[in-house]
């Protein structure tokens, strides 16, 4: 089993809308994030994904070896929020993947990865 | 405004070079190791990323940015690209329906390598609320 937890932070969400080009307001600006139902930023969905494919790839020996992953974005994250990042050998081919929050709740759901 | 259904709607090819330093400053935001080659889920740029504004730019197609959560997300690779690669991505809307004041659109892309063999097909599910 291969795990990693994350405290989430505004710099490392900031960090990934500069690596990722997506700089949708919601996970950068606390005040417009409110003015549409959120709470204050959140963290990309593709954030937590792109985590938890790394946590994967080192899993399955290394991150050309991954030939699909899917997930459901469950949960929101926020900045301060710690998720664990689990990836289990579940067959030949097949890496079960959670990401649970301090909590307890699933914020990635249905995660699973192939290998080849 | 009612948006009209817009399943089956194609969009241009849009191509991408990997730039090694993105892919590289893409690695370490994800906590991988920058040295690895193009992290998989680089595909959210390559791949999403470039043919995803085509759909919220398009008017007709009406996708509300502001009430977009993104719901669902699959990669699956032929093969993972190399720094420096040029990539061609093309985005379609698989479906798109109405349910429960909710929409749904499913939206793929495939991405092709220089010599038009397949590399990546992203699918995203994206829920937009009323």
């Amino acid at each position: 089993m291969t795990q990693r937890s994350v405290t989430f932070t505004k710099e490392q969400i900031a960090e990934y809308a500069e690596a990722s080009g997506d700089h949708n307001p919601i996970h950068l600006d606390d005040d417009f994030a409110r003015t549409v139902g959120l709470p204050g930023i959140i963290a990309h969905g593709m954030l937590q994904m792109g985590l938890l494919a790394a946590v994967a790839a080192d899993a399955a020996g290394g991150p050309d070896r991954l030939r699909r992953i899917y997930c459901r974005f469950a949960g929101m994250v926020v900045p301060g929020d710690t998720v664990t990042f689990t990836a289990e050998p579940a067959g030949p081919r097949r890496i079960e993947l959670r990401a649970v929050n301090q909590r307890g709740e699933p914020v990635l759901t249905k995660s699973i990865a192939e290998v080849d | 405004m009612a948006e009209i259904a817009i399943a089956g709607r194609t969009y241009p090819p849009v191509t991408f070079q990997i730039a090694p330093e993105r892919a590289a400053a893409f690695a370490r935001a994800i906590g991988a190791d920058p040295a690895a080659g193009v992290p998989p889920t680089f595909a959210a740029v390559y791949s999403l990323g470039v043919t995803a504004p085509q759909l919220f730019g398009d008017e007709e197609a009406a996708v509300d940015f502001a009430r977009l959560l993104h719901a669902e997300q699959e990669f699956t690779w032929s093969r993972h690209p190399r720094p420096d690669e040029t990539v061609t991505s093309q985005g379609h809307v698989a479906s798109d329906i109405s349910r429960r004041g909710m929409r749904f659109v499913t939206f793929e892309t495939e991405t092709t390598d220089g010599a038009g063999k397949p590399l990546c097909r992203s699918k995203a599910l994206f829920v937009v609320r009323s």
